[in-house]
């Protein structure tokens, strides 16, 4: 339903992606992995419409993106919440914004808070909140436009490993109950190997695809597979495309 | 209460030791009156008083309704375009660059000795911080904000009015704190200049006749009424805009 067609991006004289082509299939599951700068952000960016391309095409459901769509929602690495509005008006703000928020929303809204756990927190206002629980609120926000496109942006980096291990299995459980494509930057590969149906490794200056690798793992997923070979595999193959020539383990 | 006590201490020591050194060095009223005889002389017009202090209170607030009126929507084009911000903001440096008090008889002779002049004389000293504060706040959005309202297919409007202006509330509220106080200021230059009425115009007068307890009563109600504007605008913030005022600090992604 996404597809880049050698998609080039320049910033001035910064050429941010060079020649990335990219299908995600509906309800597909992708991760994105680089190292920084080598146009992760960009690439989310381009899909969600919020940038152009140089060159190449952007297309979603067989249409150019030119700008944002209601059918895709995006999370971002920091929650980005409005210091303004409880929870439940964070929640809500999307929906409310694209005058797209009906009778219900309300009340799906405290539904979707209710399994991330934040039942009880609907009026209290974000900085009252941890690190997780804005996170959370910010997914839920996304979550609540039901998108056919989600983007992510290491949205679980800024929080401690524990918190991230539990959001992403509580992902991956959102995730199959809906017909809904994800796009997931990170900086873990054991996090990318662990979510995705395909990973696809990013080598920067300029930023491209070095290869896209897809993880043979059933589902459901959870952490006891990391121990697999087939986990295993897929993780040694992304490090070294990520650590190319240079030693991937200490001496 | 607790945390006031210290200042209130302070401020009656500082009126104990103003009324011994008068005392003290025997200091002619004229030239320095002590707290008591100007409490006494104050109380003893105390009408007269309480009718000049509602006329200032009263240009103070028509002057200060008048820079809110203004300086929002101002505030609100100068913050939407470059363009506008390059033409307007050297016209208000200039407006802050002229004396008020060599306006006020000017615009006295053209409008007339009416309560008009004064208020724009109030309007000139006290709009220009919140003009400001307004367009800092609204510049000052984080990026990530303006991009999430982007995401969510928001025009220029409802991006100036859901995400710039309620993050510029605290920005606006410190610019209103300064207005308040300005207004103040800006009605008794007005005053002095062309008024028959007003603390401004008592003080003058007072002095002519040599009644400087009565003059210093004006100071003293003047100093309170700046106060107590002060604190009415710290109460309407928290009252309205609690996630303001409690917030030292934006939230972080911590
Ligand atoms: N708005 C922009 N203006 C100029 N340069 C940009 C902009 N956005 C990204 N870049 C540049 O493009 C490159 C890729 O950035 P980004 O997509 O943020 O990388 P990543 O998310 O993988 O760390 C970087 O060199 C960055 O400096
Ligand atoms: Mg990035």
């Amino acid at each position: 339903m996404i597809r880049l067609d050698r998609v080039r991006k320049s910033f001035g004289s910064v050429e941010a992606l060079r020649d990335v082509s990219l299908e995600v299939a509906a309800g597909e599951f992708v991760a994105i992995v680089g190292a920084s700068g080598c146009g992760k952000s960009t690439l989310l960016r381009l899909i969600a419409g919020l940038v152009q391309p140089t060159a190449g095409h952007v297309v979603l459901d067989g249409r150019a993106v030119t700008e944002p769509r209601a059918e895709t929602a995006m999370v971002f690495q920091a929650a980005t919440l409005l210091p303004w509005a409880d929870v439940l008006r964070n929640v809500t703000f999307p929906l409310r914004l694209m005058r797209r928020a009906g009778g219900d929303t309300e009340a799906r809204a405290r539904a979707l808070l209710a399994t991330a756990g934040l039942a009880g927190f609907e009026h209290r206002l974000p900085r009252e909140l941890s690190g997780g629980m804005q996170q959370r609120v910010a997914i839920c926000r996304a979550l609540l436009q039901d998108p056919r496109v989600l983007l992510m942006d290491e949205p679980f980096g800024a929080l401690d490993a524990l918190t991230r291990e539990e959001m992403s299995l509580e992902l991956l459980r959102i995730w199959q109950g809906r017909e809904m494509a994800v796009v997931f930057v990170t900086h873990s590969i054991p996090e990318a190997v662990l979510l995705a149906d395909r990973v696809v490794v990013m080598s920067p200056r300029p930023g491209r695809i070095a290869e896209i690798i897809p993880v043979e793992l059933p589902r459901p997923r959870g952490f006891e597979q990391e121990g697999s070979p087939a986990f295993q595999a897929a993780a040694q193959r992304i490090r070294a495309l990520i650590y190319g020539g240079r030693a991937s383990h200490a001496a | 209460m607790r945390r006031s006590l210290p200042s209130l201490i302070a401020v009656a020591v500082l009126f104990l030791g103003w009324e011994a050194l008068c005392r003290g060095f025997g200091i002619r009223p004229f030239i320095l009156p002590m707290p008591s005889l100007i409490l006494h002389d104050t109380l003893a017009a105390w009408p007269n008083v309480l009718a000049h202090t509602w006329a200032t209170l009263g240009t103070v607030l028509l002057g200060f309704a008048a820079s809110v009126a203004v300086s929002l929507p101002l505030a609100m084009l100068i913050a939407a375009s470059p363009t506008i911000s390059a033409a307007l903001y050297p016209i208000l440096v200039i407006t802050q660059s002229i004396p008020k008090v060599a306006l006020a008889p000017i615009l006295i002779v053209a409008l007339g000795a009416n309560e008009l002049p004064r208020v724009i004389v109030t309007f000139l000293v006290a709009f220009f911080p919140l003009v400001v504060g307004t367009v800092a706040g609204l510049l000052a959005t984080p990026p990530e904000l303006i991009e999430l309202g982007r995401a969510c297919r928001a025009g220029r409007v409802q991006e100036l009015l859901r995400i710039r202006l309620p993050f510029a509330v605290p920005f606006v509220f410190g610019g209103l704190k300064v207005a308040a106080a300005l207004a103040v200021v800006g009605a008794v230059v007005a005053e002095f200049v062309g008024a028959d009425a007003g603390l401004g115009y008592l003080i003058q007068t007072s002095m002519a006749f040599f009644r400087t307890p009565l003059a210093f009563g004006a100071v003293v109600i003047l100093a309170i009424m700046g106060i107590l504007l002060f604190q009415a605008v710290t109460l309407a913030e928290r009252i309205l805009f609690p996630w303001s005022s409690g917030a030292a600090s934006p939230p972080t992604s911590s």
